[in-house]
C-alpha cells in the first residue's frame, strides 16, 4: 500500500471522491451482502443435508470431512480460474467457490453440535416417544444452535473476505473497488474496499451474535446464572 | 400389571448375559424396586420394558400385551419415564417440558394448558416456575418437573431409574415422602431402579434383589424379605441391621400398647406403689381417659396421704406420634431416661412403649 501510495500523486484518501460515488458504494455493499448471504444460506442448507447423512450413516462422516476439507484447501484464485471455463464470469461461479469454502466449517460444527447434545436428553426424548426425525428437528438441532452459529460466524467472516476475491471474475462486491484501485494506482479505492470489507465482516458477525441470543434464550439465562 | 417371563438379555460381544432368565410380576398399582450391585442388570431390565433395549429372549407384557407387538413410540408415550439426570430439555420452559408427551399425542392447547397447571400443583412447584428454563431451577425442583413430565399424559405405568439419585439427602427424603403420598393417590404401576437398599425398602411394595448377571435372588415385600432373607447374598445385601430396618417398616399404630405405670389423679399413694411394682419402675405417670397429666418419682409419695393428683407433676417429655415407625419409637425409648416412650394420637394418650415391647416385634 505504501508502495502504491508513492505512485499516486493525490492525497492518500480523497473523501470527495467517496462522497461523489456513494451510489456505487451502496450498490457494491449490497452486492457483497447478497453474495455473502447466498453463500451462507446455500452452505448451511448443504451442510445440514451432509450432517443428516453423516449422523445417519456414521461411516460417511470420514469421507464427507475429507472432501469438504479438500475443497477448503484449494486456493480460491485457482478454484475460480478452474470454474470460469465451465460456468463463466457469473454469480454461479462465485457462489460455487464461496459455498465450497463454508462446507467444512459448517458440517464440522453442526455434527459436533448435534453430537454434543447430552445423552440423557436424547434418551429421555426417545423414552417419551419421539421418533428420530422429530427429535432431530425439535430437540437436537435447537440444542446444537450455539455450536452451529459459532461455525456460521467463522464461515461468515471467511466468506466476506473471499467475496472480495470474486472481483477477479466480475463479481466481488466491495472487492471491485480494491481491484479497480489497484488497476489505476488509486489508494482511496483500495482503502475504501478494504475498510468496507472489514466493516461488513464485523457487522455480520455482530448480527449473528444477536441472532444467537434471540434464538437461544435458554442459553442466555445460563450465562446469567453462571 | 407388568409381567416379565424368562427374560434374557445378552449384549453383542458379551460373554455372559446381562439379565438371565428373569421372571417377575408387578401387580397393578404397586411399586416394584429393582436393587442390586452394579452389573446386576437392573437398568437393562428397566429399559427393556419400554424397549429402549430389546430382550434377547423371553416375554415382557403390560396388561397381557407383549411390548414387542406394540408400536415402540405408542408404547413409550403410555409409559412415564424418570431418570437420574432428569433429562429435561434445556431449550424448553418448564411448562413446555411438562407438555412434551401431550404434544406428541396431539392434545389441543386448552387441554394441555389445564394439565400443566394441574401437574405444577400436584408436584408442589410454584406457578411462577411455568416460564422458567430448567437451568434456573434447583436440583429438587428439576426432579419434580421430571416427575410432572412423566405423569403428564397420565400413563398407567411409570419407569424410574434412580429418580432421586441427583438430589442431596435432605431434599431426597422429602421428595420420597411426597412421591409416596402422590402414589397413594395415583396408584400407578411403577418399576424403579436403585442401588440404595434403604430407598428400596422405603419405597417398594415389593423389592427384587438382583445378583450380577441379572439373576433374581428374591422378590418379596420388604418386610417379609427382612424377616426371612432367601440366602446369604440377600442377607448381606440387606445389611447387618436388618432387624432395625424392619422396625422402620412397622407403624406404631399397628401394635398393642401397654398403659404403663399410670394411675388416675384420684388414685391413692398405695395404687401408685402397686403400678410401679408391676412395671418395675421408680416413677409413675398420672392421667386418665386419653390424658397424660405428667409423672412423679416414687420418692415423692413419702408421707403423702391425699390422692396423687395433688402432687406436683413433671411433664412427660419422651413422646412419639402414633404415625411414627417402631424404629423412630425405639430411638425415643433409648433416649429416654425412663426407657418408656409415651404414644400419642394428636393430644390423645394411647399408652407406653418399651424396648422389650419393640423387640418382641423383631423376634416374632
Amino acid at each position: 500500500m505504501i508502495v502504491l501510495a508513492q505512485g499516486d500523486s493525490g492525497p492518500f484518501i480523497r473523501w470527495d471522491w467517496i462522497f461523489s460515488h456513494l451510489d456505487e458504494v451502496w450498490d457494491k455493499v449490497f452486492e457483497h451482502l447478497v453474495l455473502t448471504f447466498i453463500a451462507l444460506a446455500a452452505g448451511m442448507a448443504i451442510s445440514l443435508v451432509l450432517t443428516v447423512v453423516a449422523l445417519r450413516y456414521r461411516r460417511s462422516y470420514g469421507p464427507i470431512t475429507w472432501v469438504t476439507g479438500a475443497l477448503y484447501t484449494i486456493p480460491s484464485l485457482a478454484l475460480f480460474a478452474f470454474l470460469v471455463p465451465i460456468t463463466g464470469f457469473s454469480v454461479l461461479t462465485a457462489e460455487i467457490g464461496l459455498v465450497s469454502y463454508t462446507l467444512l466449517i459448517l458440517v464440522r460444527n453442526t455434527v459436533a453440535g448435534i453430537d454434543g447434545v447430552p445423552a440423557d436428553i436424547t434418551e429421555a426424548a426417545i423414552a417419551m416417544g419421539y421418533d428420530r426425525r422429530r427429535m432431530f428437528w425439535e430437540i437436537e438441532l435447537p440444542l446444537a444452535l450455539p455450536v452451529i452459529i459459532a461455525g456460521l460466524r467463522i464461515a461468515a467472516v471467511t466468506t466476506v473476505g473471499l467475496v472480495t476475491v470474486t472481483a477477479l471474475i466480475g463479481q466481488g462486491g466491495v472487492g471491485f473497488f480494491i481491484l479497480r484501485g489497484l488497476g489505476r494506482f488509486f489508494s482511496t479505492e483500495i482503502v475504501l474496499g478494504t475498510a468496507l470489507s472489514v466493516i461488513l465482516a464485523v457487522a455480520i458477525d455482530g448480527a449473528l451474535i444477536a441472532l444467537e441470543r434471540a434464538l437461544t434464550p435458554w442459553a442466555k439465562t445460563r450465562e446469567r446464572v453462571a | 400389571m407388568i409381567t416379565l417371563t424368562a427374560v434374557t438379555k445378552t449384549y453383542p460381544g458379551a460373554s455372559a448375559p446381562a439379565v438371565t432368565g428373569l421372571s417377575l410380576t408387578v401387580p397393578e398399582g404397586e411399586i416394584a424396586v429393582l436393587v442390586g450391585p452394579s452389573g446386576c442388570g437392573k437398568t437393562t431390565t428397566l429399559k427393556m420394558i419400554n424397549r429402549l433395549i430389546e430382550p434377547t429372549s423371553g416375554v415382557i407384557a403390560i396388561d397381557g400385551r407383549n411390548v414387542l407387538d406394540l408400536d415402540a413410540k405408542e408404547l413409550r408415550r403410555g409409559i412415564g419415564y424418570v431418570i437420574q439426570q432428569i433429562g429435561l430439555f434445556p431449550h424448553r420452559t418448564i411448562a413446555e417440558n411438562i407438555a412434551t408427551v401431550p404434544r406428541l399425542l396431539g392434545w389441543d392447547n386448552a387441554r394441555i394448558e389445564a394439565r400443566i397447571d394441574e401437574l405444577i400443583d400436584i408436584v408442589h412447584l410454584e406457578p411462577e416456575m411455568r416460564n422458567r428454563y430448567p437451568r434456573e431451577l434447583s436440583g429438587g425442583q428439576r426432579q419434580r418437573v421430571g416427575v410432572a413430565r412423566a405423569l403428564a399424559a397420565d400413563p398407567p405405568v411409570m419407569l424410574m431409574d434412580e429418580p432421586f439419585g441427583a438430589v442431596d439427602p435432605i431434599i431426597r427424603a422429602r421428595l420420597q415422602d411426597q412421591f409416596l403420598e402422590l402414589q397413594a393417590e395415583l396408584r400407578k404401576t411403577i418399576v424403579m431402579v436403585t442401588h440404595d437398599i434403604d430407598e428400596a425398602i422405603r419405597l417398594g411394595d415389593r423389592v427384587a434383589i438382583l445378583n450380577v448377571g441379572g439373576i433374581l435372588e428374591q422378590y418379596e415385600p420388604p418386610a417379609d424379605m427382612l424377616a426371612e432373607p432367601a440366602n446369604d447374598f440377600v442377607a448381606d445385601f440387606l445389611g447387618s441391621d436388618r432387624g432395625l430396618k424392619r422396625l422402620g417398616l412397622i407403624p406404631v399404630a399397628s401394635i398393642d400398647l401397654d398403659g404403663g405405670p399410670i394411675v388416675a389423679p384420684s388414685a391413692s399413694p398405695a395404687d401408685a406403689m402397686a403400678a410401679m411394682a408391676e412395671h418395675g419402675t421408680d416413677w409413675f405417670a398420672v392421667g386418665e381417659g386419653g390424658r397424660l397429666d405428667g409423672w412423679a418419682h416414687g420418692a415423692a409419695l413419702d408421707g403423702v396421704n391425699s390422692s396423687v393428683g395433688d402432687l406436683p407433676l413433671r411433664r412427660y417429655r419422651s413422646r412419639i406420634g402414633v404415625g411414627a415407625t417402631l424404629k423412630e419409637a425405639l430411638d425415643v425409648v433409648l433416649s429416654s431416661r425412663t426407657r418408656f416412650a409415651a404414644v400419642f394420637d394428636g393430644e390423645n394418650y394411647l399408652g407406653m412403649l418399651t424396648a422389650d415391647r419393640i423387640s418382641q416385634e423383631i423376634v416374632r
